[in-house]
């Protein structure tokens, strides 16, 4: 603090001698001194640090904090205002003494530099489609991840949140799906450091490669850009079919440091509650299911009936004493009153929490001529609202730039980071969330929330195939500690005047490991497995994993620009460079699964039999660009690029490929006669073409590799021999997934750019897909990955900014809404489709000719069996005789009288035909609002998890969502016609039905911040701002996932073949909501 | 430029983690290695047969109620290209086809490094019985197939269409005369030829006995379609080749005919019935066998009470009446190969007779339905035997009457049935019917026998009480070109008529 006041008056007097010495100076000129005060327009608030100069000379002063300033100038001068962020003001000294500028706003999307591939534009001078996230809306928010603060904000751009998972990476995709076997994610590049692809993630909605954002901290960001159309990101060639992320972080001014200090606390907890039965409905249910079951067996044969008492049944049954049955018996103690001993559970209640959420950032920026900076160091935690999950991490940033001379700089980016993901294996298939949701609700009061667990029993008309879900969190232990490490190094060499050389040295460094335990009392199949009964039962029943991964991406690249103009009407810009870019992936894995030595002992050295092995896989992209921008008195944009990428992913034949892109565009505002047209202040028209690649593959793809899987028996004792055989039909000629894209823009301003934005149409035709096709068996295969088949995706997209309000309070609007159509063009030659291979039960998906990839194929369900169905021989799966009246009924669609596999029909498509997100931000005096609104429409969930909690026939001790209620009662009450009735012994093998899906549309207020500027309140200079805010994220919203929790779920592989990813909703966490309280400073 | 052409080079990535054909090659074990994995391909063969030779005779009738795939098999459905029998037959045989000349075109490259020359003769010679066997199986089923006598990628595949029957042939009978002429006799050798360890690898009577019977499967009546008979008449070839198995192999007729089948006796040193064996071994390797269940659903297990891994079919398919009928009264064989006795399951009780010869209720897996413990004996030497008879019976010299009867006799003998004299080739047929009854070769047997069509239609007057089988029409012998090969090179092959 002290020393900062006597900077301050250290640099008061230094003002003071400056303007003497303007004033000894110019006296000869008639100077007289001017002063006066520099606001904004918009607020009429100071502008601070203005500058002022007078024109066509060096004399030029600042304004102070109140946004005073004075100035020595002669009559006549002329003064010129600036500020960064408004349009420069020129204004003649007259005779007064007193010269006040206000200063407009400046439209920054006109004269923004944006970050392109390998180099910076104007933003008004790019020809391609772009979109632009600024650090604003990361900072005032409490986001833990990159791609978490992407939701909503860009057109085009779908960030789904498949999981709540804290930490869990998100699955971006831009302007749809292009590719069926080669992933969809897009390339990122952080400060011109391009990371490596994600590859076949998108089985199971992780990434168990590591996903690209993965411990990047958000507040260190700068700005994100999309580069969307082939134009824009063509410069990536063979990785930017997907689209290119673009992620600047934040860099140093020159001028004193700036320090500032940003932290939150709030809390998490899950935004949505699944209502299933309660114990009481439960019991009924039961019940009913109990005496259904009962009557069919012994109905004919021995005259029972749902009446029975408990002694009749026994008798029925054969049994004797207290012995029970539990699927033809009730509880007696259903009926009395109270249900003594017994406890109702709400699982989902007993299993979350309130999670603590806080963040702790610190960063300071500054620079001298000679040197920049940028540090920053962040702690973040976050409980997850599921008891025994979170994450923390730990980053920290340097980026720093040397001046060394006029000509050369360097600087070096680096950011290592921690993190750790406490994860006991809650999210999909019969994993502890799901449990939470379908185990019994009704259990014995002795065990309460522990059935069978540890020594405790399961209920006897409980499930006896899941241990208590709440005991599995507390004891199951799933731990992933990530370090990571990104670090670039470069050097600028300016040769001559506008011809520069620069190299990057790029390294990427990730070391991951996680390890599991399962102790014996969580998850024995019975009480004797799950209690201590000697050594022997200890080594039988613990199980542990450790695996862990390095994966190193190492990029050099090294370019030539050349910017130059000729009469100041053409202005040229050349880039060539050549970039090499090295992957490699260490994997060890180790399990036990026979059990520990020790009860307290978690690591595999206490583990009874360890296997393990360690493999490697490693790539190389090599690269060579080039591109050439000519612009005609800004007005006539020209652009074109070219890449040539070789990869050796690619068939000994076709490592190398070209990518070629072109785009143009007409500034209309630039023109002559548009200053008649005074209401549109901006108008350019944009249209480009180009070709870019997709090569996420496996790394040895196109050579025949060998397997195992090829073992026999030989010897007078039988015994296995190893044998080896080619297990990949090799393929010298595979190659690159070539998408070819048009687009066709309009960026505009109208009324002094009060409304700004940009619309894009845009057609992708993404051919050769890599894709496994059909191939005689005499290779000795039945598939091989081959470049066939074509997908394409057309979609408009609309950016609008409005600024309804400019005085005191402000307003303003951002739109984006985009929409995408996706359609498989072509597959094999003669092929029309590909029935997706199913792992979990039967094929729900299907790639056809004509329909949108991945289109939800399943049987109909036209409503629930009639007897006069049944008597006219409705058409039934199986042998007849076993449907009855309130069994599902089928559409047959073939009319062959039977329901088959045949009869399935495409009833939708996982991907949103609409994105949306609507952002209102409002300043008043101090207080800033920001209210943001995103959805999607139009597309289906095919539900596992819907199939999985409310199948037909499905025993009573699952519990059902509590919309079971509202099932098939009777002919005359069919309910909401999505269940049938309780019992059923009408169970298909076919099982794939419309029942399970649902429309993924949602609308969510993603979140809601009011901040408050503390600048009015603290009046000390040593601050410089500060503000207080509070968030709610994820508080309110719809979607119509009535019997799910998140319409985005994706956490379960349904695929069979990893050729044809399929993931699916096998009861994914709900999102968290959060309610923070941050506070940020700045020194 | 030289940055960039050292770091093109880069770009050739040789797999760290697994060996690849241009690497792994290098040491006797890796040649070896090689020639198991071709070995491998055989353990879908027993499925095979049942699947596709006893499905579709008459000794099955197994007419589903709700659609299964054996339905088309047995029910003579034209629409049979996409079935998965169809298909896995194909598939599995091209692919042990494939590794076999993977292991020949390695030798051919890199021979020097398979350690010596005996043993690089002996691994070609295993390479060439075994890319024979296969391509017999698919003659049998499909007629001509596409030659491949050396690793091809799929642009050269789309260009190979399927050669005719005698050139297929042709390539086998060189293949298992070469394979005659250079495999081991027996296991007592010192390597490299076989040792004990080696029990289960083709040896030179295994080659004899599947080049008889590629000689008399051409003997056949081709019955006007392009499939594995010829009408050539060689049972004068084939008749040596048993007589040298018979005269030297040291194979021993078992006196008991349920033992030939008996988990205790699956050791193939002991079992001398079995001239050439598929090997399995339980224990959860992924080795086992699942063969044992397909004539057998999995209610039958289920009403055991120990069918905890869903071993047997998903519906019944049992036997055909006519078949349990052919039985004389103290056939010993009956009850080894039929279950009579019926079961109840679930309230519902079911009296049709199944297929039973290889299972043993004691050794039902429990963990995975495909880990039976007990081998199938491929070529059998009851088979040579009787094949000698077929032989002598179709006028091959080295054999009269007398030594028909004999063989015969003995068979019948084990079965407890009176001997008979004057012994005709359709009594030889109809005693083999019942010898090998759950063994697969009755289909092909009715092929070659020339009576197929007839003995067929006449049997499904009878026993087709539900009216689901189609007329069997010559173009039945073979099966159709599976869908997925039609698809997977559009135009490329000629679907079999009839399809």
């Amino acid at each position: 603090m002290k020393k900062n006041l006597t900077q301050r008056i250290g640099q008061s007097k230094g003002r003071y001698l400056f303007l003497l010495f303007f004033l000894l100076c110019s006296s000869w000129a008639m100077a007289q001194t001017v002063s006066g005060l520099v606001r904004s327009g918009s607020d009429n608030q100071p502008l601070a640090g203005a500058t002022i100069t007078i024109k066509g000379t060096t004399k030029s002063t600042a304004a102070d904090v109140n946004g005073h300033y004075s100035i020595a100038a002669a009559q006549g001068a002329t003064l010129v205002f600036k500020s960064i962020g408004f349009v420069s003001l020129e204004l003649k000294v007259g005779s007064g003494s007193t010269l006040n500028a206000t200063l407009t706003e400046e439209n920054k999307n006109l004269n923004e530099v944006v970050v392109i591939g390998y180099g910076t534009q104007k933003k008004a001078n790019t020809s391609g489609a772009v979109s632009i996230m600024k650090n604003e809306n990361l900072d005032e928010r409490a986001i833990t991840r990159v791609d978490q603060a992407l939701v909503g904000q860009l057109a085009g751009v779908d960030v789904k949140q498949t999981s709540g998972l804290p930490g869990k990476a998100f699955s971006i995709q831009i302007r749809g799906t292009g590719s069926i076997s080669a992933g969809n994610e897009p390339l990122y590049v952080i400060d011109g450091f391009p990371l490596t692809n994600n590859s076949s993630n998108t089985s199971n909605g992780s990434f168990a490669n590591g996903n690209p954002l993965d411990n990047i901290n958000p507040n260190d960001i700068e700005t994100i850009e999309v580069l969307k159309d082939a134009a824009a990101a063509a410069i990536y060639g063979s990785r930017a079919s997907n689209g290119v992320v673009l992620i600047t972080t934040k860099h140093g001014t020159t001028g004193k440091p700036k320090i500032s200090f940003n932290t939150y606390v709030g809390y998490n907890q899950s935004s949505k509650h699944l209502d299933m039965l309660n114990g009481d409905q439960w019991i009924a249910r039961a019940t009913e299911w109990i005496n259904s079951n009962y009557v069919l067996a012994y109905g004919t044969s021995k005259g029972a009936t749902a009446n029975d008492n408990a002694a009749t049944r026994q008798a029925n049954l054969g049994l004797s004493g207290s012995q029970v049955n539990s699927l033809y018996m009730l509880d007696p103690r259903w009926a009395i009153p109270g249900h003594p001993g017994l406890e109702f559970v709400d699982w989902q209640n007993v299993t979350q929490r309130k999670g603590l959420m806080e963040n702790a950032e610190i960063s300071a920026s500054g620079g001298t001529d000679a040197i920049k900076y940028f540090i920053s160091g962040n702690y973040a935690n976050q409980d997850g609202f599921l008891i025994g999950v979170g994450y923390q991490a730990y980053t920290a940033r340097a980026n720093v730039e040397i001046n060394a001379s006029k000509k050369l700089k360097f600087g070096v980016n680096i950011a290592p980071t921690y993190s750790i993901t406490k994860d006991p294996g809650v999210d999909g298939k019969d994993n502890i969330y799901q449990q939470s949701l379908y185990t019994t609700p009704v259990q014995e009061d002795t065990v309460g929330l522990y059935p069978n667990f540890g020594k405790n029993a399961p209920y006897t008309w409980g499930q006896t195939n899941v241990n208590a879900p709440l005991g599995k969190l507390q004891n199951l232990v799933g731990t992933t500690k990530r370090y990571r490490t990104l670090g670039t190094l470069y050097g600028e060499y300016e040769i001559i005047k506008g011809l520069s050389f620069r190299s990057t040295l790029n390294l990427d460094n990730t070391d991951e490991n996680r390890n599991t335990y399962v102790p014996y009392i969580a998850t024995g199949a019975n009480a004797a497995a799950r209690t201590f009964s000697g050594a022997n039962n200890l080594t039988g029943a613990n199980s542990g994993t450790y695996n862990s991964f390095r994966h190193q991406n190492f990029v050099n690249e090294n370019t030539l620009t050349y910017n130059t103009s000729i009469h100041s009407d053409h202005s040229l810009s050349f880039l060539v460079g050549q970039s090499y870019n090295y992957d490699h992936f260490d994997r060890v894995t180790l399990n036990s699964s026979t059990g520990f030595t020790s009860a307290v002992i978690q690591t595999l050295n206490a583990a009874a039999a360890v296997t393990g092995n360690t493999t490697a896989t490693q790539s190389v992209l090599i690269s060579y660009l080039g591109r050439v921008q000519y612009g005609y008195k800004d007005k006539y944009l020209l652009s074109a690029s070219v890449r040539s990428d070789g990869s050796s992913r690619f068939g000994a034949n076709n490592q190398y490929a070209l990518f070629p892109a072109g785009s143009v565009a007409w500034r209309v505002t630039q023109e002559s006669f548009m200053s008649k047209v005074p209401t549109i202040s901006d108008l350019k028209l944009r249209f480009s073409y180009g070709i870019t690649g997709n090569n996420n593959i496996g790394d040895y793809s196109s050579i025949a590799t060998l397997g195992s899987g090829n073992q026999y028996v030989f010897g007078t004792t039988q015994a296995a021999v190893i044998g080896a055989a080619p297990n990949v039909l090799a393929n010298p000629d595979l190659k690159w997934e070539k998408s070819a894209t048009y687009d066709g823009g309009i960026d505009f301003g109208i009324l002094n750019n009060r409304i700004t934005g940009s619309f894009d149409y845009y057609n992708r035709l993404s051919t050769q897909l890599l894709l496994n096709v059909q191939v005689p068996e005499v290779t000795g295969f039945q598939t091989y990955l081959n470049n066939v088949g074509s997908v394409r995706d057309v979609g408009q997209e609309l950016e609008l900014t409005t600024r309804n309000l400019v005085g005191k309070l402000q307003w303003t609007t951002t739109l984006n809404i985009a929409h995408n159509t996706n359609n498989v063009v072509s597959l094999a030659p003669g092929q029309t489709q590909i029935i997706i291979p199913n792992g979990l039960e039967v094929s729900d998906q299907i790639l056809r000719v004509g329909y949108a990839q991945n289109s939800i194929y399943v049987l109909k369900e036209v409503g629930f069996l009639t007897a006069a169905d049944i008597a006219n021989h409705a058409a039934t799966y199986g042998p007849a005789g076993a449907e009855q009246v309130g069994d599902p009924k089928f559409e047959d669609t073939n009319g062959d009288g039977v329901i088959t596999e045949a009869d399935k029909q495409i009833l939708g498509h996982p991907n949103p035909n609409y994105i949306f997100g609507v952002t209102n931000s409002f300043r008043y005096k101090g207080f800033d609002l920001s209210i943001m609104v995103q959805g999607q429409q139009g597309g289906q969930i095919y539900s596992q998890l819907g199939r999985a909690i409310s199948r037909p026939g499905q025993g009573f001790p699952d519990n059902e969502p509590e919309s079971f209620a509202n099932r098939w009662i009777s002919p005359t009450q069919q309910g909401e016609g999505r269940f049938g009735k309780t019992f059923s012994t009408y169970n298909s093998p076919i099982g794939a039905f419309s029942e399970w899906i649902y429309s993924s549309d949602y609308i969510r207020v993603k979140d809601i911040t009011l901040g408050y500027n503390l600048k009015s309140l603290i009046k000390t200079p040593v601050i410089q701002g500060a503000r207080i805010y509070v968030t709610l994220e994820n508080f309110f919203g719809a979607d119509k996932y009535t019997n799910g929790l998140n319409p985005e779920a994706a956490n379960t592989s349904v695929g069979s073949n990893s050729a044809y990813p399929e993931a699916g909703d096998y009861g994914g966490l709900p999102l968290a909501k959060s309610l923070i309280f941050g506070l940020n400073f700045t020194f | 430029m030289v940055v960039a052409s050292s770091c093109n080079k880069d770009l050739n990535q040789i797999p760290i983690s697994t060996a690849t054909t241009a690497t792994f090659y290098q040491q006797p074990s890796d040649f070896i290695q090689g020639i198991n994995s071709a070995y491998g391909a055989l353990r879908g063969y027993p499925n095979n047969l049942i699947q596709l030779g006893e499905y579709r005779s008459d000794n099955i009738y197994g007419v589903s109620v709700s659609g299964r795939d054996w339905d088309p098999i047995n029910d003579f459905s034209t629409g049979l290209a996409p079935n998965v029998y169809v298909e896995g037959a194909w598939n599995g045989y091209f692919s042990g086809i494939f590794k076999a000349n993977t292991v020949l075109d390695q030798i051919a490259e890199n021979g020097s490094l398979a350690g010596s020359a005996s043993l690089a003769t002996r691994l070609q010679a295993e390479a060439k019985f075994l890319r024979a066997f296969y391509y017999f199986e698919l003659v049998k089923n499909y007629g001509g197939v596409p030659l491949i006598t050396k690793p091809v990628v799929a642009s050269t595949a789309i260009g190979i269409p399927r050669s005719s029957v005698s050139d297929v042939y042709a390539l086998i009978i060189s293949d298992l005369q070469f394979a005659v002429a250079n495999l081991p006799a027996n296991y007592s050798g010192a390597f490299p030829n076989y040792t004990a360890t080696d029990v289960g690898r083709a040896t030179k009577y295994a080659a004899e006995g599947e080049l008889a019977e590629v000689y008399m499967a051409r003997s056949g009546p081709a019955y006007g379609v392009q499939g594995p008979g010829m009408g050539l008449s060689e049972w004068n070839l084939a008749m040596p080749l048993l007589q040298d198995i018979i005269s030297n192999g040291g194979f021993v007729f078992n006196p008991n005919y349920a033992s030939i089948f008996s988990y205790a006796n699956t050791n193939p040193t002991v079992n001398k019935e079995a001239v050439f064996d598929v090997m399995y071994v339980g224990g959860n390797l992924g080795l086992g066998a699942s063969f044992v269940w397909l004539d057998l659903p999995q209610n039958y297990f289920s009403s055991l009470g120990t069918n905890t891994v869903a071993n047997g079919t998903l519906e019944p398919i049992p036997v055909s009446p006519n078949f349990v009928s052919s039985y004389e009264a103290g056939d010993l064989r009956k009850a080894a190969t039929v279950l009579t006795t019926g079961y109840t399951f679930a309230g519902n009780t079911e009296t049709r007779p199944f297929f039973k010869k290889y299972v043993d209720i004691t050794k039902i897996p429990t963990t995975n339905s495909g880990d039976w413990a007990i081998n199938y004996i491929a070529i059998r030497y009851t088979d040579i035997l009787m094949r000698k008879a077929e032989c002598i019976l179709n006028g091959a010299s080295g054999g009269t009457q007398t030594d028909v009867d004999a063989i015969v006799n003995q068979v019948r003998t084990r079965a407890g049935l009176a001997p008979r004299v004057n012994v005709t080739l359709a009594q030889l047929f109809d005693e083999r019917r019942r010898e090998f009854a759950d063994e697969g070769p009755r289909w092909y047997d009715l092929q070659r026998s020339g009576n197929l069509i007839t003995i067929m239609n006449a049997w499904i007057a009878v026993d087709d009480t539900q009216h689901r089988i189609s007329t069997v029409v010559p173009n039945f012998v073979i099966y159709p070109v599976p869908q997925t090969q039609l698809d997977g090179a559009p135009g490329l092959y000629t679907q079999n008529p009839g399809y």
